[in-house]
C-alpha cells in the first residue's frame, strides 16, 4: 500500500526526472528479488559453468576426444575416465566436454543476432510506424508464415554444402545454422520490441524530450529504447535456452553439426539404440547435460520475468 | 418515469427464520469490523474497527483518504472479499439482527443482490465485456428468480428503462463497451437495484464519470433510493454530495471510523481534527492524484500501524497522550461520536 | 465485421504470395549456389551434356536462370505457381510425382496432429485452469514445475526416450505377454504400424500433445488469473451468482480468448514437432516424408511439404482470426 502512496507523489514530479528513478527503482526491485531466490544462484551457477566448458573445454580435460579405440566401446567408467566409453570407444567424460561447445556457440550467436536484427526492425517500426511499420509487419507475417523448424530444415537442406572462405572446421559447421536459425528467429523480438517502443513513444517524457527538438536518433535510443529494454531482457535467458534445444534437435536430425564434430545432439542420436539394451548412461549423460543447461535458462528467464513483472507471479 | 417493481413484502425472503431475525431490528448493523489482508510484506490491517448502522430509508455517507479501508469495508458487507489474501478478523455485520459472518456460504450468496447490493465506481471494468447488457442483466432474474430468457430479457429492458436509458429495447442487446460512461454507470444502477434489494452499497459511483454526468447520476440514486425507501450507504470524495445528499456520515482514517454524527453537525462543527482538515480542503477533493497534498504528511502504513491515535503525526491538536492512548469512537454529545482525546475541545475550536 | 473479414483475407492473400516466393526464390538461390540437382542425379558417373540436360528437364531445372546466381527467375515461378495450382508439385529424385507421394503422407499426419492437438488443448487448457484456481497450492507449484520441465527438455529427446521406454521395453512385454496382434502390442510399439493407423499413432499422438503443453497451459493459467481479479468477477460475486457460474460464464469464457490467439502460434510449433515425431517414430506421413527428403537431399519435396505446411498453418491462424473477432466483442468496432 505504500507503494501505491509512493507512486501518486511521484506523480507530480516533473516528468523528465521521473523516468530514470522509475525505470532504476524497476531494476534495483528486481535485483533485489533476484538475489534472494536459491535457483536463480543455481541456475547462474550451471549457466557460468556450461560456459566455461563450451569456451574452453580443455580446461576440463586432457583427453581427446577424437582419439577412440574401438575395443573399448562401451567399457564401463574406470580411473581417468569418469563417463566411460562410447560405442566408438571414445572417452564418453571428453566427449561430454567438448559437445557442449556447438550448442553454446550456437546459441549466443544466434541471440545475439536475433536481438540486433530484430531490434533494430522493431525500433524502426515501432518508431516511425505508418509504412515503414507496415513494411516490417508485413515481412514478420510472411516468415511467421513459415513454421520455424520447418523453415530451419529448409534453409539448412539447400545450404548445408557450401563451403565457407576463411572460417575453421568448428564454425563451418554451426555458421549455417545459425544464419538460418537468425532467419527465422528475429521476428518475435522484432514485435516485442516494436510493442514496447510504441507504448514508450507515447510516454509524455517522450513528447516532452521531442518537443525540446532531440533528433529522431536521440529520442530512439536515448529515450526509448532504455524502456523497452525490459521485456527483451527476460526473453534473452529463454531464447537462449531455446536456441540450445533447436541445435540440439537439428543435430539429431542430421541438419547441424555433423560428425566428426561432436555434440550433445549427436551424442544422443547415437545413443538411442543403446538405451534400453544394457548402455542407459550413454543416453543419460549427455541428455542430462542438455536437460540441466537449458532448465537453467529458463529458469533464470522465468526468474526475470517474474521479478520485472511481479503481478504475473 | 419509473416502473413498479413486484414486491414480496417489504423484503425478498431470504432472511427471516435466520439465527437472530427481528422484524424490527436496524437494517444493517456493523460492530467492531476487522479485516486484514495477508501479504507478502506482512498483515495489513485496512479496516480495524467500524462501527456504523443504517435505518431503512436512510443516506450515509462514508468518507476518508485513499486507502482508509472504504471499499474494504463495503466489501466485507457484501462478503465479496477474496480470501484468501483478505480475512475477516473480527466483528459483526448484522443485517435485520442476522450475523451475516455466521452464515453458511450458500445462505450468504442469497443474501446478495436479494437482500444487500453494490454499485461499483468503474461500470467500464465492473461489466463483463464479453456479455451483453440485457444478458448480464437477465442472469439476475434467471439465476435468483427462475425466470425464463425472454422474460429475464423482458424484465432487463424494464429495468435499463427505469434508470433513463433511451430506446432500451434496442440496446439492451449491446456490449457494455458500445454505452457511454454515464450511460455504463446506469446500467450497474439497474443491475445493483434488479432484485429489489435494501441495502445499497454505492462505491464512489461517479468518480470515474464527467462532472456533468455525476449529477445526473447522483439525482437518479436519491431518486431511486427515497423512492424505494432504501437504506443507502455512499463512499465518496466528493463531499459537496455528501452535503446534500446524505443523512449521516461515517469519517474513516487508518481502517477506523474516527467520527460519526449527522452531516450537518459535522459540518458546522467537526469533532475531530481529521474531519477538520478534511472540510478545509473541499474545493480540491474532486480532482484525483491532488488528496495527497490537501493533508500534510501520509496516512500510516498499515502493515506496522504505531500504537497510540493513528492520526497523531499530522495532528495539530496532537498531544503526548496521543502517541500512547488509542482513543476509542465515543460519545461528544448526543447523537455525535468521535475517535479523539481532546474530541469536545477541537468541536469548540472555532480556528478553521 | 464484413469489413474486418475481407480486409484480413486480403492480407493473408498477400502473404501467402511472398510466402510462396520466398520459397520459390530460396530454392532457385539453392541450385543457383550448389550447382544444378541434374548432375548430382549422376552421381560419380560422366554424363554426357545431353544425358545432363535430359536430366535437367524431367526435374524441370533446365531454365537458363538456375545459372546465374541471384536471379528470382520469375519465369520459373510463373510456371511453378501454375503447376502447383493444379495440385502438380512436381517429381523427386526417385522420379514419383510428388503430389502422390503427399497425398499418401497426409492421413497419418492428420491423425496424428488430430490426437495431439486435442490431447493439447484439453489437457493444457484444463490444467492451466486448474492451476490458476489453485493459485499457490500444491497442484499449482506441481503444474508450473511440469510446463518448466517441458519447456527445458527437447521434445525430440523426450519422444526417443519415451519411445525406447514405452515403445521397446513397455512394448516387448505387451507383446510378450497379450501378443503380437493385441490391442495393447499395437498400441506400444516403437513405430507406425500402416494396418493399424489410429492405434499405433496414439502414444505418439498423446506423448507430442503432452510435451507441447506448456505454452497453453501458463498461458490459460495467466489469463485465468488475470481475470480472476477482474472487476467483473467481483460483479458477479456481488449478483450472488454461485461460484460455480462466476468461475464458469464470468472467468473462464474471457480467460479462453487469449488462449485461442496462442493456438495459432502453438500450431507452428506443432508442425514442427510433427516433423520430429514422424521422424522417430517411423510414420510415413508429410513430416516423415519431409525428415527423409532432408536427408537426402531432395529438394522439391521438402519445398513442396513446406508450402503446403505453411498454407495450412495461415489458413488456421486466419480461421482464429476470425474465431476471436467472434468471440471477443470489443474486436470488431477496432
Ligand atoms: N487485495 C489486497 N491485498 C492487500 N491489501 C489490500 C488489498 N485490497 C485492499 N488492500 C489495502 O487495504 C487498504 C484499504 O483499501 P480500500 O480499497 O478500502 O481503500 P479506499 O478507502 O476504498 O480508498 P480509495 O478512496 O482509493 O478507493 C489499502 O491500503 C489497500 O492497500
Ligand atoms: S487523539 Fe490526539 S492525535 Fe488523535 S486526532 Fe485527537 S488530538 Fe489528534
Ligand atoms: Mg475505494
Amino acid at each position: 500500500m505504500s507503494s501505491d502512496i509512493n507512486e501518486r507523489v511521484v506523480e507530480g514530479i516533473d516528468e523528465e526526472r521521473e523516468r530514470p528513478q522509475r525505470a532504476a527503482g524497476l531494476w534495483r526491485d528486481a535485483i533485489r528479488d533476484l538475489r534472494k531466490r536459491p535457483t536463480v544462484i543455481i541456475s547462474l551457477l550451471i549457466i557460468l559453468v556450461v560456459l566455461a566448458i563450451g569456451f574452453f573445454p580443455s580446461l576440463f580435460t586432457d583427453v581427446d576426444p577424437k582419439a577412440c579405440d574401438i575395443s573399448r566401446n562401451k567399457a564401463p567408467a574406470e580411473p581417468g575416465h569418469p563417463f566411460g566409453f562410447s560405442h566408438e570407444g571414445c572417452d564418453y567424460f571428453a566427449q561430454t566436454v567438448y559437445g557442449a561447445g556447438p550448442s553454446v556457440q550456437l546459441s549466443l550467436m544466434v541471440v545475439t543476432g536475433t536481438l540486433i536484427v530484430g531490434g533494430l526492425f522493431g525500433i524502426l517500426a515501432g518508431f516511425y510506424g505508418g509504412w515503414v511499420d507496415v513494411l516490417f509487419s508485413r515481412a514478420v507475417d510472411v516468415f511467421n508464415s513459415i513454421p520455424f523448424l520447418l523453415g530451419a530444415i529448409l534453409l539448412l537442406t539447400m545450404f548445408r554444402d557450401i563451403q565457407m572462405p576463411f572460417v575453421g572446421a568448428r564454425l563451418q559447421a554451426i555458421i549455417p545454422a545459425v544464419i538460418t536459425l537468425i532467419i527465422f528467429g528475429w521476428t518475435s523480438t522484432m514485435r516485442l520490441v516494436r510493442a514496447s517502443v510504441i507504448e514508450a513513444r507515447n510516454l509524455d517524457y517522450v513528447h516532452a524530450a521531442r518537443s525540446l527538438g532531440a533528433s529522431n536518433a536521440r529520442l530512439m535510443f536515448r529515450h526509448i529504447l532504455p524502456n523497452a529494454v525490459a521485456p527483451v531482457v527476460s526473453l534473452i535467458p529463454l531464447s537462449i535456452a531455446g536456441m540450445i534445444s533447436v541445435e540440439a534437435t537439428l543435430s539429431f536430425l542430421g541438419l547441424g553439426v555433423r560428425k566428426p564434430e561432436i555434440t550433445w545432439g549427436l551424442m544422443i542420436d547415437d545413443a538411442t539404440k543403446w538405451f534400453v539394451n544394457g548402455y542407459p548412461m550413454l543416453l543419460i549423460i549427455p541428455s542430462a547435460f542438455l536437460i540441466a543447461t537449458v532448465l537453467a535458462f529458463v529458469l533464470l528467464g522465468d526468474a526475470i520475468r517474474d521479478a520485472l513483472d511481479p503481478k504475473l507471479r | 418515469m419509473t416502473v413498479e417493481l413486484d414486491r414480496q413484502g417489504s423484503h425478498n425472503g431470504y432472511v427471516e427464520g435466520l439465527p437472530g431475525y427481528r422484524d424490527d431490528a436496524p437494517l444493517l448493523e456493523v460492530e467492531d469490523l476487522q479485516v486484514e489482508f495477508h501479504t507478502r510484506d506482512g498483515v495489513a490491517r485496512a479496516v480495524n474497527g467500524v462501527d456504523f448502522s443504517l435505518r431503512a430509508g436512510e443516506t450515509l455517507a462514508v468518507v476518508g483518504e485513499s486507502g482508509s479501508g472504504k471499499s474494504v469495508t463495503a466489501q466485507a458487507i457484501m462478503g465479496i472479499l477474496e480470501e484468501p489474501p483478505a480475512r475477516v478478523a473480527g466483528g459483526e455485520i448484522r443485517f435485520r439482527g442476522v450475523d451475516l459472518l455466521k452464515l453458511s456460504a450458500e445462505r450468504r450468496r442469497r443474501i446478495r443482490a436479494n437482500h444487500v447490493a453494490m454499485v461499483f465506481q468503474d461500470a467500464l471494468s465492473a461489466l463483463n465485456p464479453v456479455w451483453t447488457v440485457g444478458f448480464q442483466l437477465g442472469e439476475l432474474f434467471r439465476k435468483h428468480r427462475g425466470m425464463s430468457r425472454k422474460d429475464a430479457r423482458r424484465r432487463a429492458v424494464e429495468l435499463l428503462d427505469m434508470v433513463r436509458i433511451p430506446a432500451a429495447a434496442q440496446r439492451v442487446d449491446e456490449y457494455p463497451h458500445q454505452f457511454s460512461g454515464g450511460m455504463r454507470q446506469r446500467v450497474m444502477i439497474a443491475m445493483a437495484l434488479a432484485l429489489d434489494p435494501e441495502v445499497l452499497i454505492a462505491d464512489e459511483p461517479t468518480t470515474a464519470l464527467d462532472v456533468t454526468v455525476q449529477a445526473q447520476i447522483m439525482r437518479l440514486l436519491s431518486d431511486i433510493q427515497a423512492e424505494r425507501h432504501m437504506g443507502l450507504i455512499l463512499i465518496t470524495h466528493d463531499l459537496g454530495v455528501v452535503a446534500d445528499v446524505a443523512d449521516d456520515i461515517t469519517v474513516m482514517y487508518a481502517g477506523r471510523a474516527v467520527e460519526q454524527a449527522n452531516v450537518r453537525d459535522t459540518f458546522a462543527s467537526p469533532a475531530h481534527p481529521y474531519t477538520k482538515a478534511l472540510l478545509r480542503s473541499i474545493p480540491r477533493l474532486d480532482v484525483k492524484g491532488q488528496r495527497l497534498e490537501v493533508i500534510a504528511g501520509l496516512p500510516p502504513v498499515l502493515t506496522d500501524i504505531p500504537p497510540g491515535c493513528a492520526f497523531a503525526p499530522r495532528c495539530g491538536y496532537a498531544q503526548d497522550v496521543c502517541r500512547t492512548e488509542r482513543p476509542p469512537l465515543s460519545t461528544v454529545t448526543a447523537g455525535r461520536s468521535a475517535a479523539c482525546h481532546f474530541a469536545s475541545e477541537v468541536m469548540t475550536d472555532d480556528v478553521n | 465485421m464484413g469489413r474486418y473479414v475481407i480486409r484480413r483475407l486480403l492480407q493473408a492473400v498477400l502473404t501467402l504470395f511472398f510466402v510462396l516466393f520466398l520459397l520459390h526464390y530460396l530454392l532457385s538461390l539453392a541450385i543457383q549456389v550448389n550447382g544444378n540437382p541434374a548432375r548430382t542425379f549422376f552421381g560419380d558417373k560422366p554424363a554426357t551434356p545431353e544425358q545432363i540436360a535430359a536430366v535437367e528437364a524431367k526435374f524441370g531445372t533446365d531454365d537458363p536462370c538456375l545459372d546465374r546466381l541471384g536471379d528470382p527467375c520469375l519465369g520459373m515461378f510463373q510456371q511453378r505457381m501454375a503447376d502447383w495450382m493444379t495440385l502438380d508439385f512436381g517429381t523427386n529424385f526417385d522420379g514419383y510425382a510428388v503430389t502422390d507421394e503427399i497425398v499418401r503422407a497426409v492421413p497419418p499426419t492428420l491423425i496424428l496432429f488430430a490426437i495431439s492437438t486435442s490431447v493439447w488443448v484439453l489437457f493444457g487448457v484444463t490444467t492451466g485452469v486448474l492451476a490458476a484456481m489453485k493459485r499457490g497450492r500444491f497442484f499449482d507449484y506441481l503444474v508450473r514445475a511440469g510446463t518448466t520441465f517441458t519447456v527445458a527438455v527437447p521434445t525430440f529427446l523426450l519422444l526417443v526416450i519415451t519411445q525406447q521406454l514405452v515403445g521397446v521395453s513397455l512394448g516387448n512385454w505387451a507383446r510378450d505377454t497379450f501378443g503380437r496382434e493385441s490391442v495393447l502390442g499395437i498400441v506400444f510399439q516403437p513405430s507406425y504400424d500402416d494396418r493399424y493407423p489410429f492405434l499405433s499413432l496414439l502414444v505418439p499422438g498423446i506423448l507430442l500433445g503432452a510435451f507441447g503443453i506448456a505454452g497453453i497451459t501458463r498461458l490459460s493459467r495467466t489469463s485465468m488469473l488475470e481475470n480472476l481479479r477482474a472487476d467483473f468477477v467481483r460483479t458477479a460475486k456481488a449478483k450472488g451468482l454461485t461460484s460455480r457460474r462466476v468461475t464458469i460464464v464470468h472467468t473462464l469464457r474471457n480467460s479462453l480468448i487469449p488462449v485461442i490467439t496462442l493456438v495459432g502460434f502453438t500450431l507452428a510449433d506443432a508442425l514442427g514437432g510433427t516433423v520430429i515425431t514422424e521422424g522417430i517414430y517411423s510414420i510415413p506421413g508429410m513430416g516423415g516424408l519431409a525428415y527423409n527428403a532432408t536427408r537426402e537431399n531432395d529438394l522439391p519435396v521438402v519445398i513442396a511439404i513446406v508450402a503446403i505446411l505453411s498454407v495450412c498453418f495461415m489458413v488456421v491462424t486466419l480461421l482464429i482470426d476470425l474465431l476471436y473477432a467472434v468471440l471477443d466483442p470489443r474486436i470488431r468496432y477496432e
